[in-house]
């Protein structure tokens, strides 16, 4: 779990190209959107693709992609829900 | 003063008809044009729908009285045949009996051919007849090959606001007539399906695979649809001087920005409001005159919160009667705003309102509803089309029977 | 068409050194190579980080053009945004064509699709200074830049206060070979300031983001007036002849009025011959400053305005250049795109 948060945080940065942020400034829990990193709802839609091309998971409906895409973590727990243990 | 500005032809071709006598049939018959696509080579072929004209491109070459030219595209194609309909309508047979304007709108151009031989035109080891394509990248082909087969000689351009280009077009081919640029002007727009705009919307999760259902509340995206469109514009003088039938008159219009987000309307919806006001009170209007909104409606999940949350604000407790006519057409972008204001015209000419098909369930967000029913010998004398998109780009036409 | 227009602030990002400092005093880059690209500055200046890393390098030039020019003139909201490009974002488009090809069609990033729509730089000017007015994207080859401005010059008589005006258009490699196939390059490989030495077919493509701010009053900060505009599509030689004269007599002015004729003169000999309607005019060509492309319009504008205003020309940029003028009242600009669109514009010192 711990090293898929730290790929997701990389993954995150790169496909977003926050510039200045590292992944340690990434707290596991902070809101990816609103406040917390300043994503948009056109990052989010990125991020779906990240998680498409990267982890095969198809997310349809943005609605429940807001979910998922809350944090690190939830985009995590979501990843290892959808993965054979 | 400046002059009035009429509007004497219109030109159509969609996938509900070949010409605007066939679209209006289709409209009261309640027939959509939604199915799947024949046309466009794309994994969606058989997921999406979309509203596609039922021609191959080889019979629109043949429908334009083109045959055997080479490096027309579809786009061109579309608006070639909508174009030779508007004037031949307005009773212009030859169009520099009067210096006469173009003012075009196209959203990709001619993406819908250059995208099969893209990859062949950018590579260095490749040759062939693609190469006639090379032009007809950008948006000006299809406007300048109209023109160059029609024989404009007036003010020429093409205008890009993506879902509201055509109902710029227009605004800014009246602008031209009441400043006394030009004295007629054929305003529209032509878009034909591509992979490209299919995966554009398709990437923004925009499109529902099922037909689309405005101002539904289990409404899920749009579909895209093609087509062309074109209005002839008149002013009052040649309109009188040359004895034309008019149609109706453009006498108020309105372009405003959401400056709100790249893709998304402001959910009070701001944008469409201040767009329907303007349009409305510089055509001398007031809400209670207003009989028919032809709203954009594409049943996007944000669109259709903004703007039913702005028809609320701008009619209160009296909002008109108002449906999308997407269903039937598809949202054909560039030409969404000419094939509805020529709708907008029909209404009023034959006094009758549309059906927003695949309605069922009211909105949690509205209080409103459109109309679902074919009304007929409805009273419509003005009527509100709105056009809104990406960019914040909005635009809004005040459509008006004329009454000296 | 009554009204006045003047131009009270402008920003231009070019293949010279335009954007900031004193442009006029700044020597001429010199590109070996028959595609000229913009000196871009550090766009972080002017746009948010969050902003940036999403936006394409025309997106990017395009905004931080109208943002200077705003800032340049005082206007923080203009009454509106009115822009002409050719070719858009060309980065964005070509990104999306080949990633549908790429991943077929599965899983694309929706970003280069919504910065590929021609309007999105005029969407992201009214984000960035929450400007709800009137907003228009012309794009017509070599009349994109030029609707634009009579767009603007239309909603100055019809009572705007004020309308920020622009174009923007860029080249890549792949766009630059894409053309060069039509022949729009010339053949052999030179620089730009050794342009007109080589007439023959072709010209050298270039790209460029230039803003105004214009107003119908005239202060002591007004760079110029913009006199006249006429567009001519595809002329015949008759027509083009009887253009000209015509056009300076509506404006009444003669041949002998006019004091510098700035001319889109490419060495291109498959259209040059239209350039000799100017004949017995003092001339001068500007294209080896920018090279070639659609919205070109707005560099040589932005050019005259500088004269005018400094009331001297860059004799650096200008090396063909004999003397300066004995004045500097009216300027003219002829320039075609490829033979298709012509264009006059007309400015007047203030």
């Amino acid at each position: 779990m711990e090293e898929l948060k730290q790929k997701l945080k990389v993954q995150i940065i790169e496909a977003l190209n926050l510039q200045d942020t590292r992944p340690e400034d990434i707290d596991d829990n902070a809101a990816l959107f609103g406040d917390g990193l300043g994503l948009d709802s056109i990052d989010s839609l990125e991020l779906m693709v990240l998680l498409e091309r990267q982890y095969q998971i198809k997310v349809e409906d943005p609605r429940e992609g807001r979910k998922i895409l809350q944090s690190v973590q939830s985009m995590a727990e979501f990843i290892q829900s959808k993965q054979p243990a | 003063m400046a002059e009035r500005v009429f509007i004497t032809g219109l030109g159509m071709i969609t996938a509900i008809g070949d010409d605007v006598a066939d679209n209006l049939r289709s409209l009261r018959a309640q027939e959509s044009g939604l199915g799947f696509t024949r046309q466009l080579d794309t994994i969606y072929k058989e997921v999406l729908p979309v509203a596609e004209v039922k021609h191959t491109t080889a019979e629109l070459l043949a429908m334009a009285g083109m045959t055997g030219r080479e490096g027309f595209t579809r786009t061109t194609l579309l608006g070639l045949i909508a174009m030779q309909e508007a004037l031949k309508h307005a009773g212009v047979s030859d169009v520099q009996d009067e210096v006469t304007g173009f003012i075009n709108a196209s959203t990709v151009g001619g993406m819908c051919d250059t995208e099969n031989v893209y990859f062949d035109i950018a590579d260095p080891e490749k040759t062939g007849d693609f190469l006639n394509y090379i032009d007809t990248l950008d948006c000006a082909d299809c406007t300048q090959r109209i023109a160059d087969t029609i024989g404009f000689d007036g003010p020429i351009t093409t205008i890009s606001t993506a879902c509201s280009s055509s109902a710029n077009a227009l605004m800014y081919g009246a602008r031209l007539i009441k400043a006394g640029l030009v004295r007629r002007v054929v305003c529209g727009g032509t878009e034909a399906l591509t992979r490209f705009t299919l995966n554009g919307f398709n990437s923004l999760k925009n499109i529902d695979k099922r037909p689309c259902r405005p101002f539904d509340q289990d409404r899920n995206g749009l579909n895209l649809g093609e087509g062309a469109a074109y209005l002839v514009l008149e002013s009052e003088s040649l309109v009188k001087e040359r004895n034309a039938t008019i149609l109706a008159t453009l006498d108020g219009y309105a372009n405003t920005n959401e400056a709100f987000h790249p893709t998304a309307p402001s959910p009070e919806g701001d944008g469409a409001y201040a767009a329907m006001k303007t349009a409305m009170e510089m055509g001398g209007c007031i809400p209670a005159d207003i009989q028919y909104v032809n709203v954009h409606g594409t049943a996007t999940l944000s669109n259709d919160v903004a703007e039913g949350m702005a028809l609320q604000r701008l009619f209160g407790e009296n909002v008109p009667k108002f449906s999308s006519t997407k269903p039937f057409t598809g949202h054909t972008l560039a030409a969404a705003g000419g094939i509805e204001a020529i709708y907008s015209v029909l209404a009023i000419s034959h006094q009758i309102i549309f059906p927003n098909l695949h309605f069922k369930d009211k909105m949690e967000e509205l209080y409103i509803t459109p109309e679902t029913q074919l009304v007929e010998q409805y009273p419509v004398r003005h009527v509100l089309s709105n056009s809104f998109g990406f960019g914040g780009n909005n635009a809004s036409l005040l459509i008006s029977k004329y009454e000296g | 068409m009554k009204g006045k227009c003047y131009i009270q602030g402008m920003a231009a990002i070019t293949p010279q050194h335009t954007f900031e400092g004193d442009p006029m005093a700044q020597p001429m880059v010199v590109t070996h190579g028959n595609m000229l690209s913009c000196a871009e500055p550090d766009y972080r200046s002017f746009i948010a980080p969050n902003s940036l890393r999403r936006m394409t390098r025309v997106l990017k030039m395009g905004l931080t053009a109208s943002l200077k020019c705003l800032q340049d003139s005082g206007i923080a909201v203009p009454g509106a945004i009115v822009t002409g490009t050719g070719k858009g974002s060309l980065q964005d488009t070509e990104r999306f064509i080949k990633e549908i090809r790429d991943y077929q069609e599965k899983a694309l990033n929706p970003t280069p699709f919504i910065q590929s729509t021609y309007n999105a730089v005029n969407g992201l000017i009214a984000l960035q200074q929450k400007c709800t007015q009137y907003n228009n994207t012309f794009v017509h080859r070599g009349f994109s830049f030029e609707h634009a401005l009579l767009d603007s010059m239309l909603l100055l008589h019809e009572g705007t206060a004020d309308v920020l005006a622009g174009a923007f258009d860029e080249i890549t490699t792949e766009h630059f070979f894409i053309k060069g196939r039509i022949g729009h390059w010339k053949k052999e490989t030179i620089s730009n300031d050794k342009l007109y030495d080589h007439p023959s077919p072709g010209t050298i493509s270039g790209e460029g983001a230039v803003f105004f701010a214009l107003t119908p009053v005239v202060t002591t900060q007004s760079y110029a007036q913009i006199g006249g505009l006429q567009m001519l599509y595809k002329p015949s030689p008759e027509k083009l002849n009887i253009a000209l004269p015509k056009f300076l007599q509506q404006h009444g002015l003669q041949a002998a009025d006019i004091d510098l004729v700035l001319t889109g003169e490419n060495a291109d000999t498959n259209h040059a011959h239209y350039y000799e309607i100017l004949n017995g005019y003092p001339q001068l060509p500007f294209k080896h400053l920018s090279g070639d492309y659609e919205t070109v319009g707005a560099f040589a504008m932005w050019l005259a305005a500088q004269i005018l205003k400094h009331q001297q020309i860059p004799s650096q940029w200008f090396p063909m250049l004999q003397q300066q003028p004995a004045k500097l009242r009216n300027i003219l600009i002829y320039n075609h795109f490829f033979g298709e669109q012509h264009t006059f514009m007309l400015l007047h010192a203030v």
